[in-house]
Parts: structure tokens; C-alpha cells; sequence
């Protein structure tokens, strides 16, 4: 089944997207007129060969990258037409990250790197450590919360990664090969507990994969190819479409 | 996010430690250097300072500096008094003289002559003795580091007697005086007595010491003073000043001690900005995060400031700990090159405000590639 790119109200709409960098050999064109919706309430996974331009493109839609043509809506933001500055703060109130190399804080505890962008958003100390604690046990990680992130597992990480992404409560998660570094185990305890906190009706997931068996987590499957969409299934038709 | 900032900087124990002792090398290095040169600076005038009773001193106009005095007849002492504004005038006399004592040992000394009815720049402090036992034949008094480093197994106390210009001399008195610029043992004596032991015959007057009349100022009757008798006439001030000068200039002291406190800043920063340097850089996938998750540069470099004003505090408190320990465990003793040494507060205080300044130069120049930081290397694996 092959999902419609209809609904601009909500969720990320992206249209007509083109990015190029300027190499040795010439401009390489990266982003050819990307048209992308990962509507709210859903988790959108974004496959693709490497090269292709997946992270580019989420980085676009986080605000990292600036400099694309085209249109990109995250909800009712026009992050196309927002200020470095705005991007900061747009970044800072609407966007979780979960990245591959969890990227936490070493010398702050689970609760404490948990905690950072309610600190970053000007709550006190004990208030954000409190939510980030509260966070923690429903991802099972209550006991670990005091811990550094070196006495903890990969698996372990990602989860505190997972609280430092949604503890700010942020409109849009993005995920950039959350389970790469995580064996099959793990990997797929992640995904259930993305699929269980992440995705609600105000909120949209975009989750950058490699990983095939993943797939049945998703609502969509959106598939890129040589900077372009090449096709969207949902999820069901993905994971199906890989056991054949 | 200030507390984070601290929890990353002290998380990395080696670094932190490795920045606190560099910049703490750099404080002592720096205010110990500095202190020793101005208490240096400030013995060469610390007898023109030390004589607070008089508030001019006239000299012969080729005279730059106080240990390169060219004495002078005694009518000097009268042409000055002769001034108008002047209310009193007394002869001060210094030469180097040899002693030989009991034993027959010769050592170099320095003499000094003071006004014998007036005791006119006589020394403030006596360890053993009275300023009216000089009244005394024959009477000197030494000061104690010179007493120790002539008689280094003799008890501190006087009735010893020596031959000076091979004049007989008896100690009836030991002063604390701060070391001077020659360093060498210094004796206080009436003048009629110390130009006897110089065997100076014909110009027994090295300086003319005087004070001006309370209604007029010192300066204006140095002015006057110039004028009328052609000698060089200076407030206390104005001669400290230019002995300084004349030591800056011409001694190599200054550009001795800059080197050294330049090899601090040099090193301090060196220290600092690598290690800050090396920090950033290891921690620039977590300050990219940051970033990414909406931690602004503004706020980053306030974080990196914090952690800068942090080390730069703790390194100057180890480093002025240790540099006022210095002090307080050599500047009380009695004999020795750094007896009488002691750090002015404007070394303690500008020592620290220098030092913070440096650190967060060194810091900030370090982190430009904090700030530069793509946020979307978090992106990359």
C-alpha cells in the first residue's frame, strides 16, 4: 500500500526540497526535490542506502542545516523561513534527538543527562532531575538513574537518550539509527519503547533506519533513494515486503 | 546550565588538575617574581623612605641615585638652612668602609652617618639597644643581618668590638633594617664618628637632609632650594623615584624579573590554552549535542566561561597560597636574601585579576571550534 503525502496540517511536510554542497569536482547535489510527510500521531521511519540523503534530510527538518530550497512545515512552523537564532529556540522547545552514538554527557548521571534540555529551557536544577528521575522508571531505568553513562550498557544509554529526547515533552522526535549500535535484543526493546512513548496524536516520530527488522514498528516507511523519495509504504507492507 | 558546565570540567579529573596546577605554576611564578622585584626596588630606597623625620634631600646636582652620592663640604648643610622655608637642615654621610674584626677577618661595610645632636634618620627599630647609647665613644650600631652574616656563630647581642677605617668601633646596638640594594652589613653611627672610619676629610656631607616649614610644601621649597644654593634639591618622593628609575634603567633587574614573569604568562597560557584546547576538542560531539538540542553559543560560551573563571580561581588560590607561604616563611627572618621580602596587595590583588584575564583569553581562543561546531556532527558516527 502506498501511503498519500496529503495532509499539510499537521505532522512534517516537506516539499520540493534541494540541497547541494560545493566539492572539488562541482556542486553535489545531495537533495533533488524531496517531498516528505511524517504526519502526527505516527511513527515515519526513513530508509535508504547510504548516501542517499536521509540524514541530510532530518537534519534540514531539525534546523541544523540550513541553506535548502523548498519548503519544510514542522506542525506550524515554517522552519524554511526561521532565523539561526529562531532555529535554536524552535529546536530547543520542539525537537527531541535520539542519536547512534547517544552523545550523553560523561560526567552526568542518567537523570542528569536526562534532565538537560528542561535545564537548558531555564527550569531549576532539582525540578528538571525530578522529571527526568520520573521519566527514567517508566523506562525501566529507575535503579541506573544515579549511574554515569560508563557504567552503563548500550541498550542502557539509548534509554537515557530516549528520557533526554522526550522528557521536554517536544512535538517532534528524530532518530537517527537509534538501534544500530544495540544487538537484536536491544534493539528491539528500544523500538517498542519509542513505538509506546513517542507516538501520540500531537506528536510525530522520524526515525532514520538501516535496520529491516525494525520495520514492523512503523507507521510508515518512507524509502529514498539517490536524493529522492522513491516510495512510502506503511509499516506492515515494509516488514512483509522484507521477509519475501 | 552553569552546573553542568562544572559537572563536565571536574567529571575529567586529570585535565582539571592539569589546568588548576598550570595556572597555579603560572600565579606563583608570576607574584612571586613580581613581589620580589618591587620589595628589590623598594629597598634601594628604603633608607630615603625610612627617613620619614626629613621631607627633602639636597644633593650635588650630578647625583642620580642615593648609593652615587658625591659628598660635600659642610657649608652645604649651612646654605640650605640659609633658605627661606626651610625649617631645619642637618648632614647625613654614607661611604663603604672595611672592617676587620676581633679575629682579623675584613669585610665590607656600609656606613652611615647620621646628625649627631638631631639622630636624624637614625633606624626606626632596635632590636637590642638605645638610639642614645650612639652618644657613646666609639659607639655603632649594626643591623642584625649584618651582625649574622659577619659573626655567624656570635650571639645577637652587643659589646663586641671591631676596628672600622681602623677606627675603633664598639656595637652598642643591633637595628632591623630591610636589606639594602648593595646588601651589605649596614652601620649606624654619629656622623663626627662615620666620616673618621671613611676617612673622608675634606667633603664629610653626602646629603643634606631638611624640612620644610609647615606652611609651605616640600616640593616648593626643594624648588627654592635648587634656585637659591645651585645643589639638587627633592622631596622624598621625587628621590625614591628617581633612584628607582636609575635602577630600572640601568641595573638589568627589570628586564630580568619581566623575563621570568613572562616565562609565567607564557607558560601559564601555554598550559591553559593546550589543555582547555584538548578538552574542547574531546568534547565536541557533546557541545555539538548540545547544540543540537537548542543549547545556543551564547550560552556555551558562558558555560565555557564559567569553567574558566572556575580553574582560573582555584589555580590563583593555589598558586597565591603557595607564593604567600614563600613569604611568610623567609620574610620574617632576620638574616638571608629574602629577609624583609613581603608581597604588596597590589601584587596579590592584580596578580589574580591578571590571571583570570589570561585564562579566559586562553580559553576562549581554545573553544573557537566549541562555536564553530556543525550541531549536525551528532549525525555522524
Amino acid at each position: 500500500m502506498v501511503a498519500t503525502v496529503s495532509s499539510l496540517d499537521a505532522g512534517v511536510c516537506c516539499a520540493d526540497v534541494r540541497i547541494e554542497f560545493p566539492t572539488a569536482a562541482g556542486p553535489l547535489r545531495v537533495l533533488k526535490g524531496v517531498d516528505f510527510h511524517a504526519p502526527a500521531g505516527s511513527l515515519t521511519m526513513l530508509v535508504g542506502p547510504s548516501g542517499c540523503g536521509k540524514t541530510t534530510l532530518i537534519s534540514i527538518i531539525a534546523g541544523l542545516l540550513r541553506g535548502a530550497s523548498g519548503s519544510v512545515r514542522v506542525f506550524d512552523h515554517d522552519v524554511s523561513a526561521l532565523s539561526a537564532s529562531e532555529l535554536v529556540m524552535f529546536r530547543l522547545k520542539n525537537v527531541g534527538f535520539i542519536f547512534q552514538q547517544y552523545n550523553l554527557l560523561a560526567g552526568l548521571s542518567a537523570a542528569e543527562n536526562a534532565a538537560v534540555p528542561l535545564v537548558a529551557q531555564g527550569m531549576s536544577w532539582p525540578d528538571a532531575t525530578d522529571r527526568s528521575h520520573a521519566l527514567l522508571e517508566r523506562l525501566g531505568m529507575g535503579p541506573h538513574a544515579g549511574k554515569l553513562p560508563r557504567q552503563l550498557s548500550g541498550g542502557q544509554q539509548q534509554r537515557v537518550a530516549i528520557a533526554r529526547a522526550l522528557v521536554h515533552e517536544p512535538r517532534l522526535l528524530l532518530c537517527d539509527e537509534p538501534t544500530a549500535a544495540l544487538d537484536g535484543t536491544a534493539g528491539r526493546a528500544v523500538m517498542e519503547l519509542l513505538k509506546q512513548l513517542a507516538v501520540r496524536p500531537d506528536r510525530a516520530a522520524v526515525v532514520v533506519t538501516h535496520d529491516p527488522r525494525v520495520y514492523a514498528y512503523a507507521d510508515l516507511v518512507v524509502h529514498m533513494e539517490d536524493g529522492l523519495v522513491s516510495k512510502t509504504q506503511d509499516g506492515a507492507s515494509a516488514a512483509a515486503a522484507q521477509h519475501h | 546550565m552553569i552546573r553542568i558546565a562544572f559537572k563536565i570540567l571536574l567529571h575529567d579529573t586529570a585535565k582539571y588538575l592539569a589546568l588548576v596546577m598550570g595556572i597555579a605554576f603560572a600565579t606563583l611564578l608570576i607574584s612571586q617574581q613580581a613581589a620580589i622585584f618591587h620589595s628589590v626596588l623598594l629597598s634601594s630606597t628604603r633608607e630615603i623612605l625610612d627617613a620619614t623625620d626629613s621631607d627633602i634631600w639636597v644633593m650635588k646636582p650630578s647625583v642620580e641615585t642615593l648609593d652615587q652620592s658625591d659628598p660635600m663640604a659642610e657649608l652645604a648643610v649651612s646654605r640650605v638652612r640659609s633658605v627661606p622655608g626651610v625649617a631645619w637642615a642637618v648632614p647625613y654621610y654614607q661611604a663603604i668602609a672595611q672592617m676587620r674584626t676581633p679575629d682579623g677577618r675584613s669585610k665590607s661595610v656600609q656606613v652611615v652617618g647620621i646628625d649627631d645632636s638631631s639622630m636624624a634618620a637614625a633606624p626606626r627599630t632596635l632590636l637590642i639597644g638605645a638610639l642614645r647609647d650612639l652618644l657613646q665613644p666609639d659607639a655603632v650600631l649594626i643591623d642584625a643581618a649584618g651582625f649574622r652574616t659577619i659573626f655567624p656563630d656570635a650571639p645577637l647581642e652587643p659589646g663586641m668590638v671591631v676596628e672600622i677605617g681602623q677606627r675603633r668601633a664598639r656595637i652598642v646596638g643591633i637595628s632591623l633594617v630591610g636589606p639594602s640594594w648593595t646588601g651589605l652589613p649596614r652601620i649606624h653611627a654619629r656622623r663626627s664618628l662615620a666620616v673618621e672610619m671613611a676617612r673622608e676629610t675634606i667633603n664629610p656631607v653626602s646629603y643634606v637632609l631638611a624640612k620644610a616649614r609647615t606652611d609651605e610644601t616640600a616640593a616648593m621649597v626643594a624648588r627654592r632650594i635648587s634656585t637659591i644654593t645651585g645643589l639638587r634639591a627633592l622631596t622624598r618622593d621625587e628621590f625614591a623615584a628617581d633612584t628607582k628609575n636609575w635602577i630600572l634603567k640601568y641595573s638589568g633587574v627589570a628586564e630580568n624579573f619581566g623575563i621570568t614573569i613572562l616565562m609565567g604568562v607564557v607558560i601559564g597560557v601555554a598550559i591553559v590554552g593546550q589543555t582547555f584546547y584538548m578538552f574542547s576538542v574531546e568534547n565536541l560531539r557533546q557541545f555539538a549535542a548540545l547544540k543540537a538540542i537548542g543549547v545556543s553559543n551564547r550560552r556555551i560560551l558562558n558555560m565555557i566561561g564559567a569553567q574558566a573563571l572556575f580553574v582560573s580561581l582555584v589555580g590563583y588560590s593555589v598558586g597565591i597560597g603557595c607564593a604567600s607561604l614563600f613569604f611568610a616563611l623567609f620574610s620574617p627572618q632576620l638574616t638571608g636574601g629574602l629577609r624583609g621580602m613581603f608581597m604588596d596587595p597590589w601584587i596579590f590583588g592584580g596578580s589574580g585579576v591578571f590571571i583570570v584575564m589570561v585564562t579566559l583569553l586562553a580559553c576562549f581562543v581554545s573553544v573557537r571550534r566549541v562555536l564553530t561546531v556543525d550541531p549536525a556532527l551528532v549525525f555522524r558516527s
